[in-house]
């Protein structure tokens, strides 16, 4: 009977460690790149005065995360009468232990040159559970619990803000979770696979990152992980202007940190899940190999790629954000459902297609041309799906009430109609009795 | 020779017995009911803890301490999460637990190798299906009901029939997995799950994946290895196809259904609205 840790235990403890301490400095660091962002967008200087602490030190302002970190740990952590208590307390903590816990399955590099540690077998992967061989569906699962954070804070605060931002929020992710996954079954049709490093893997192999072969799902994917993340122009649920601050309304302090940092999160997971699953991930043509067998330069190289590409695209969150107005509700669900669910029908069909008639096809025209036809066939697909959608899609942007021209309806007007025509005979009995 | 005689005869049978009647009496106890005190729940809470220890002791050791503990923590969390649901008052923790007993019931699936229906239960029930009860619990606030939608209707004949339910399964799954050796459905440690899954890697695996996964697929329904979604997926739409099939028919004509509904519906709701005008 062995009660010490295995070092397969241990090195999973590390990575850990890491990944959770990275992703919180992370966080806190985005929020200073965020407010930069917004203030050269809206022409202003932004936070440039905190640096090194004690000292006159500027430094850009880069020591603002610890002061905002520690102001709002210092604040008062008050709890409003006829909350639910216990509900009240857990939700923050569900929703970031929902957030961090994805990250169990999301490969932040690709594997490090072989250690010759006894016990750990090499090459050891950037994944903290390399054994899991569902790591997307696990990226659902998780980001599913995480609802119920955002659901029972908002109802748990009785307060009608956080309520309908509550509702709101469950309504939103629910439907956007359809297109979400219709985009992200096609890359799995292609890579044949479960596991995001075999995704990135396959990608690194032929070179083709799946952005390029299915357009149509990058763009269902990146609009439905823009509202998955509750980011702008999908931020209905927290919506300051209308509902204050939505779910958090009620919280303060510590507990509205940890909401905060776990907004932050899925943001950062959904720049994780379309850099690997549509940018390649480590891969960058001329770069990295595709070789699993690799030296430290190039382990180091590989890292430093795919973060670079996650930054690039949460600074696009950045941009979008002060880009786009918020969408109204209706126009929301009209986009999942009229718009994002038939265009990822769309996309999964031609991927299915493409690659069962892939064999086919090498045959007939020869491996290179091929390949080009089974990349230009789904961007046939994306213009004429994208076209189809533009022409024959409700306009959702007007504010002019949609008059609906029911046949039941104008029969129910007709009859009103006539109803009224013969009023004038039947007036009240009460003016008839006293005539 | 009658099972269940020569199961009362042994200790280990006396020591279900005794936690089926524990329970019994427990859930009778916990049940919403009109005259509930404080004593009657205490005592309930107390029967109900010994006799879920009662039920963990007529199990048997996975193989490590560790495991054994993970997994009695993991089932654990489902049983008492499950109890909750039933025994709690208000709708909205009733839905709570039960999410807690699906996470309980997903974490005892991934301990005991089957990843994918552990994380497909998480996404499906815990997921979609009760963030909408949740929803419209919400929507219909708890607090207008009446007393008797807040007690349990037959609190005596649920109780023993649960337990009885719960004695027989019992008996019948220690049965069955008696035949067998225990460590059937453990699941490999992750340094055999790595080496497993690391010649699989890469597009060189997956050229010849339709070839080599559907063969292994029929040759056995294992937990735990590398390759365990190919095979299932081939086993739903190979064998099971049809079946497959059906319930997608079943579910579209279900979804147009409620759509019917729904649009009818709003007309009449439509119609109330120009008669009161």
């Amino acid at each position: 009977m062995n009660l010490l840790p295995s070092a397969a235990t241990l090195a999973a403890l590390v990575k850990i460690g890491l990944l959770v301490g990275g992703l919180m400095t992370a966080a806190a660091y985005l929020v200073l790149l965020e407010r930069w962002i917004a203030a050269w967008v809206q022409d202003r200087r932004g936070p440039n005065r905190v640096g090194i602490p004690l000292t006159k030190v500027k430094l850009f302002g880069l020591g603002q995360p610890l002061a905002d970190g520690l102001k709002i740990i210092l604040k008062e952590d008050f709890t409003p009468s006829g909350v639910d208590r216990v509900l009240y307390n857990a939700a923050p903590l569900v929703i970031l232990a929902a957030s961090l816990a994805i990250f169990a399955a999301i490969p932040f590099g690709s594997v490090l040159p072989p250690l010759g540690i006894p016990g750990i077998p090499d090459p050891v992967p950037f994944l903290v559970a390399p054994g899991l061989d569902v790591g997307v569906l696990w990226v659902f699962a998780l980001s599913s619990i995480a609802v119920y954070g955002v659901l029972l804070g908002g109802w748990a605060s009785n307060n009608k803000y956080g309520f309908l931002g509550g509702l709101r929020s469950s309504a939103q992710l629910v439907a956007y979770e359809i297109p979400l996954g219709l985009g992200l079954l096609g890359v799995v049709l292609a890579a044949g696979s479960l596991r995001l490093d075999t995704i990135m893997n396959a990608q690194a192999e032929t070179g083709v990152w799946y952005a390029f072969a299915q357009p149509l799902g990058f763009i269902v994917f990146m609009v439905a992980s823009f509202a998955e993340a509750a980011r702008l122009p999908f931020d209905l649920p927290e919506a300051e202007q209308e509902l204050v601050g939505g779910y958090h309304t009620e919280y303060s302090g510590i507990k509205l940190l940890l909401f905060l940092v776990a907004e932050f999160l899925h943001m950062i997971t959904a720049a994780f899940l379309i850099v690997i699953l549509f940018l390649g991930g480590w891969h960058l043509w001329g770069v990295t190999g595709s070789s699993q067998e690799i030296g430290w330069i190039q382990a180091l190289l590989r890292f430093g790629i795919l973060s670079g590409k996650i930054l690039g695209v949460i600074v696009f969150f950045m941009l979008v954000r002060w880009s786009w107005p918020r969408f109204r509700f209706d126009q929301l669900m009209n986009l999942a459902w009229k718009v994002m669910l038939p265009l990822g029908l769309v996309n999964l069909v031609t991927v299915a297609a493409v690659e069962e008639f892939r064999p086919q096809l090498v045959a007939a025209l020869g491996p290179g041309f091929a390949g080009a036809v089974a990349i230009a066939l789904p961007w046939i697909a994306c213009l004429v799906g994208w076209l189809v959608a533009g022409v024959f899609t409700p306009s959702g942007t007007d504010n002019t009430p949609i008059l609906t021209h029911d046949p039941l309806d104008i029969e129910r007007e007709m009859a009103e109609h006539e109803r009224l025509e013969r009023a004038p005979h039947d007036v009240s009995p009460t003016l008839a009795g006293s005539r | 020779m009658d099972p269940v005689s020569t199961a009362t005869a042994s200790p280990s049978g006396l020591l279900l017995a005794g936690s089926v009647a524990a329970i019994a009496a427990s859930l009778w106890l916990l049940l919403p009911k009109a005259s509930d005190t404080v004593a009657s729940r205490r005592l309930g809470f107390l029967l109900g803890a010994v006799a879920l220890v009662g039920f963990a002791a007529t199990g048997r050791s996975l193989g490590s301490v560790g495991e054994d503990a993970v997994f009695l923590t993991v089932a654990g969390i489902a049983v008492i999460s499950g109890l909750a649901t039933i025994v709690t008052r208000s709708p909205v923790y009733s839905a709570i637990w039960f999410a807690m007993t699906l996470a309980g019931v997903s974490g005892v699936l991934l301990v005991l190798g089957a990843q994918f229906l552990g994380v497909a239960t998480i996404v499906v029930y815990a997921g979609a299906i009760l963030v909408m009860f949740l929803f419209v619990l919400m929507l219909a606030q708890p607090s207008g009901m009446a007393p008797y939608d807040r007690v349990s209707n037959e609190p005596m004949l649920a109780a023993a029939a649960g337990a009885v339910l719960l004695g027989l399964l019992t008996l019948s799954i220690g049965r069955l997995s008696a035949a067998e050796p225990p460590s059937c459905c453990r699941m490999p440690s992750r340094a055999q799950a790595v080496a497993a899954a690391a010649p699989a890697d890469g597009a060189a695996a997956k050229a010849d994946e339709s070839t080599t996964l559907i063969a292994p697929a029929m040759a056995g329904g294992d937990t735990g290895d590398a390759n365990e979604v190919a095979h299932l997926g081939a086993e739903l739409f190979g064998r099971h196809l049809f079946a497959v099939e059906v319930a997608g028919v079943l579910l579209l004509v279900a979804l147009v259904g409620a759509i019917a509904v729904v649009s009818r519906g709003e007309a009449t709701e439509t119609d109330h609205r120009r008669e009161g005008r």
